[in-house]
């Protein structure tokens, strides 16, 4: 056995010899979970900061399965890249288990990295205790799309002279629509409910960090959500909500900003964006997430690469107009501010600052087991298969248990203080 | 169980210290011990603890599977219960077929006079080859209500997706169009190590197609078809693709089978919940290992 | 004269049921690939039509074009070398280990066996992390090896190829025995060749497993340079189907598996002529 081992290891070596052996430690290597369209663009804007001819040059990976890699990577402390692109909900957990450093000494040398520069919920998201972990790229966010030609044929253009949709307008389409024709559409509607429930001035969790999802205001709003599918103007469940909008059978589509790049492939299909939509035209919210830059704790890191990302993070600042070919809305004041994105669509949510307040973007640490926990009961709720009381119940209770979990960490560190305590 | 077989080697009846057969096992003994058996005792341990793949795991002893089998008020119960029921559907659902349809296909492409045997093994093996996800897609087109061919053609008025029993009739489908390629090459190899002397004696003997299935060519195939047995069933316990991509575990989560929960807790969105997932594993393990020693009994005890 | 007439029959009855099953089968695959020509606005059009509107070749010109900066040709040859080398390793380390387990004598034979299969079964999630650190630790992330190597280990190919050995009779060895071979002659001269159908039946489940993978490539091959071409592929293409171009997404899994179809038409041929070589056992 000894020997199989040996002749196995030299072989090992042997090939690592050959094969290794390549990566450049001027390279800045950054991750990101940008795969499809996302991606390319992203190349193309890493390759034209490259040849920029920097000193240290930027190495763009991909990694399908980002969070899943991050956590290997985290657990031999080595490969673990210079810049890492995560999403705004991860920040707080990141930075609780000192996964991430903070930019602050970066940002006294790049002073273009600061607040003001930045869509505030996209800057704040970063925020952990006064200190800023990550530095914003985008925000990509709910929309609503509206088929023009359908909006003519119903004659209901006006519902969009305040820029907002509401629940009475859509309710006043009952028994108006040709068969076939639905108002809304089903997409993303756990970003929609989310939404509602802002606007209803509801949260998903307290002052304590602890979830509220079994909430009046959550019930409130999926009920106005069922009222929609109960008066015939939801598409039907199992029905592809997304291609109906494309097959123009329905006149507004609650999607991501992203989905534009698709819809622009279908011929005929004018169409328009706009805000979610809400109770009345004074409160509205689109919930949006944002691509944030980040730096995973390592070793390796010089501090002359840190002066090098704050470079790269400069050039992005000033040449993100690129990015906004994703369909996303570019987080820095000098790209969304500029005439050129005003032809982008999504300049929508830049052009005032009211639009810009209505950008949502979660920072709770737990808002990934929220918003999977919404998803798991909110089409049943929606079509009535459970009740609401007992949708929302269950996925409280989920996502509690989830946190207690996730607190096993501080129960941990409660012990060490004690033991410390006790010793002396 | 397979004392049948060893029993029949009688050379070399001293057993001393004997490190030949180390030189057939050995390479593959020393991957499986690096790759799948410290691996495995990793996970075990996990299981006792709290662990998020990041910080070092929190000893628990007990508490996951106190959990998981013994408290109702959880979630993680709840989620153990809906997602063993789920699985056990959908092994109930496909294994059998998985079995039964390429074995009869596979009788069929040895028939003498049928032609055209690699055109039709490679139309049944093909569909295994395309990705999970663009295979996803056209069997939801398929059966999509507004474009898809059933319900236009046929004139049904099913959503299928968000229906029970229609879900699962997807996700079979789906599963089966895959799956039996697979199955099939490996009835058709031990099927050409029969002897065709034997049929031709049974043929004198004036015995029957049915006689000769199941006196020659089943008792011939037993071992490579306990294989695909439990081959097929282990690998239909793992099942979370098909579901996740068809009906995302709807309705009602009555699709949602095991191992997409325990992926969730893993490694789905908000941080790792891997201890729970590890132990949820490890009950799961045992389930496919108690129903596996089961196959092997009952094979093994009607093969004699 | 009645075996004869039973023989038409079933031959008939087989053609039948074969021509049934394999349109049903054949259909999706035919649809999946008659959408990979539709515009995103015929795939959406209300109503079921298998043949494009208009036939476009746009959704693999997209495709194509997005892989224009890629080292597409790099990844081709990584995945050539390492899905070849893990086949032929796979193949060696499983039969001589099916040969051990299968016919050989020696102690708790068949309890190892079983043991080793039945730890095996127990669902691997959360052990992509010991997984990564094993590999990281033997230096082998980012090379192939880290590809190459670890699917080894599986239990399933020993267990197919094992239970196409335990069927053979003991006679073979036994009177090779007696004729002074060594178990490595056996192994070698009688079991292999005996067994050669499902052996290519294992180099074509390997091969396809391998060339397939892509979650655990992306995770130890995290250099460009290194990675497959189907974890390549999968990276620039909408996996998740996020943005729903439906005639893409049937173009680029077409394109992904001209590699394996091919191999499998290549493998079947060599197949079907070792089954038909293969003249019998005598029970």
């Amino acid at each position: 056995m000894n020997i199989q081992k040996k002749m196995l290891l030299s072989a090992a070596t042997l090939s690592l010899g050959v094969l290794a052996g390549c990566g450049n430690s001027n390279e800045i290597v950054m991750w990101t979970p940008l795969t499809g369209e996302d991606g390319q663009i992203m190349d193309q804007m890493v390759e034209d900061y490259n040849d920029t001819d920097p000193e240290f040059p930027v190495s763009h990976v991909i990694t399908p399965d980002l969070y899943t890699q991050i956590y290997t990577v985290m657990n031999t402390g080595e490969g673990t890249p210079d810049l890492a692109m995560i999403h705004a909900d991860r920040v707080e957990g990141f930075v609780r288990f000192d996964m991430v450093k903070p930019f602050d000494d970066l940002m006294s040398t790049h002073t273009t990295l600061n607040q003001n520069n930045y869509i505030d919920q996209a800057w704040t998201a970063g925020e952990v205790d006064g200190s800023q972990y990550t530095i914003p790229l985008d925000v990509h966010s709910n929309v609503l799309y509206y088929n023009q030609d359908l909006m003519a044929q119903y004659d209901i253009d006006h519902f969009l002279d305040d820029d907002v949709l509401t629940f009475d307008e859509i309710m006043s389409l009952e028994g108006q629509l040709e068969d076939g024709h639905y108002a809304i559409n089903n997409a993303l509607m756990s970003w929609v409910l989310l939404a509602q429930v802002v606007n209803l001035g509801g949260d998903i969790s307290d002052d304590a960090g602890n979830p509220t999802i079994d909430t009046p205001e959550m019930a409130e709003a999926m009920e106005a959500l069922v009222a929609v599918e109960e008066a015939g103007l939801m598409t039907p469940q199992g029905e592809d909500g997304f291609a109906m909008f494309q097959g123009q059978t329905v006149i507004f589509s609650s999607d991501g900003t992203w989905s534009s790049l698709a819809h622009d492939m279908v011929d005929d299909l004018n169409y328009g964006i706009t805000n979610i939509y809400s109770f009345d035209s004074d409160t509205w919210h689109n919930r949006g997430s944002s691509h944030l830059f980040s730096m995973l704790v390592s070793e390796d890191r010089t501090e002359e690469k840190e002066e090098g990302i704050g470079e790269f993070l400069e050039w992005i600042y000033e040449n993100s107009i690129t990015w906004a070919d994703a369909g996303q809305i570019p987080a820095s004041r000098e790209v969304y501010e500029s005439p050129e994105f005003e032809d982008y669509q999504q300049s929508f949510f830049t052009q005032t600052e009211e639009q810009r307040d209505s950008l949502l973007i979660f920072d709770y640490e737990y808002y990934g087991y929220v918003e999977a926990a919404i998803n798991l009961v909110i089409l049943d709720m929606l079509y009535g298969n459970i009740s609401i009381e007992d949708g929302l119940a269950a996925a409280q209770q989920e996502v509690e248990d989830l946190v207690a979990q996730g607190h096993g960490a501080d129960i941990e560190i409660d012990l060490d203080d004690f033991e410390v305590e006790d010793a002396e | 169980m397979e004392k049948s077989m060893t029993e029949e080697i009688p050379v070399q009846k001293k057993k001393k210290f004997n490190l030949k057969q180390w030189i057939f096992i050995g390479p593959h003994f020393i991957f499986f011990a690096v790759f799948i058996f410290f691996p495995m005792i990793y996970g075990f341990y996990a299981s006792f603890t709290r662990w998020n793949l990041l910080s070092t795991p929190q000893w628990v002893g007990l508490q996951n599977y106190q959990t998981i089998l013994g408290d109702p008020s959880s979630s993680f119960y709840r989620q153990f219960r809906t997602g063993l029921f789920n699985t056990l559907v959908f092994v109930a659902g496909t294994v059998p077929l998985q079995v039964i349809i390429p074995l009869i296909l596979a009788i069929m492409l040895q028939h003498k006079g049928v032609r055209f045997k690699g055109l039709f093994q490679a139309i049944f093996y093909i569909p295994g080859l395309i990705s999970v996800s663009a295979a996803a897609i056209v069997w939801l087109l398929i059966f999509n209500p507004r474009l898809g061919p059933v319900n236009n053609l046929l004139g049904s008025e099913v959503t299928w997706v968000v229906n029970q029993p229609y879900a699962w009739i997807v996700i079979f489908m789906m599963t089966l169009w895959g799956a039996i390629g697979g199955n099939l090459i490996i009835y058709r190899s031990a099927m050409s190590g029969i002897s065709r002397d034997l049929y031709e004696a049974a043929e004198l003997d004036g015995a029957s197609g049915t006689v000769k299935f199941f006196k020659i060519t089943l008792p011939m195939i037993k071992f490579p078809l306990l294989y695909t047995i439990v081959m097929s069933t282990a690998g239909a316990f793992n099942v979370f693709a098909q579901p996740l991509m068809v009906t995302q575990g709807g309705p009602e989560q009555t699709t949602h089978v095991l191992m997409m929960y325990i992926r969730t807790l893993a490694f789905g969105q908000g941080q790792s919940v891997a201890g729970m997932a590890a132990a949820m594993s490890i009950l799961l393990g045992l389930v496919i290992v108690v129903i596996a020693a089961f196959q092997f009994k009952i094979m093994y005890s009607n093969a004699k | 004269m009645e075996r004869n007439k039973t023989f038409i029959i079933t031959k008939w009855v087989s053609y039948v049921l074969l021509t049934i099953t394999a349109i049903i089968w054949v259909f999706p695959a035919i649809y999946a690939l008659t959408t990979s020509f539709k515009t995103q606005s015929d795939v959406i059009q209300t109503g079921f039509r298998l043949l494009p509107a208009s036939w476009v070749m746009d959704n693999y010109a997209r495709v194509l074009s997005n892989t224009s900066s890629a080292p597409i040709v790099r990844w081709f040859l990584n995945s050539v070398l390492i899905s070849t080398s893990h086949t032929i390793l796979m193949v060696i380390v499983v039969s001589l280990a099916a040969f051990g387990y299968a016919r050989l004598d020696f102690k708790y034979r068949d309890t190892m066996f079983f043991v080793i299969l039945a730890i095996s079964m127990f669902p691997a999630v959360v052990n992509i992390i010991p997984n990564y650190m094993i590999v990281h630790r033997l230096g082998w992330v980012n090379t192939p090896l880290a590809v190459i190597v670890p699917g080894i280990a599986a239990v399933g190919n020993v267990f197919l190829v094992r239970q196409f050995m335990t069927g053979l009779p003991k006679s073979y060895d036994e009177s090779a025995r007696m004729d002074g071979a060594s178990d490595f002659t056996i192994y070698l001269k009688i079991i292999v060749p005996l067994i050669k159908p499902v052996l290519i039946v294992t180099s074509i489940f390997s091969f396809t497993g391998s060339w397939n993978d892509f979650l655990w490539p992306t995770i130890v091959l995290n250099d460009v340079r290194q990675l497959t071409i189907t974890a390549g592929m999968l990276l620039l293409q909408d996996i998740y189907g996020n943005y729903m171009m439906i005639g893409q997404l049937m173009a680029s899994a077409f394109l992904a598996m001209i590699p394996t179809t091919l191999l499998f038409i290549f493998a079947q041929k060599y197949f079907i002529e070792s089954l038909n070589l293969n003249t019998g056992l005598k029970g």
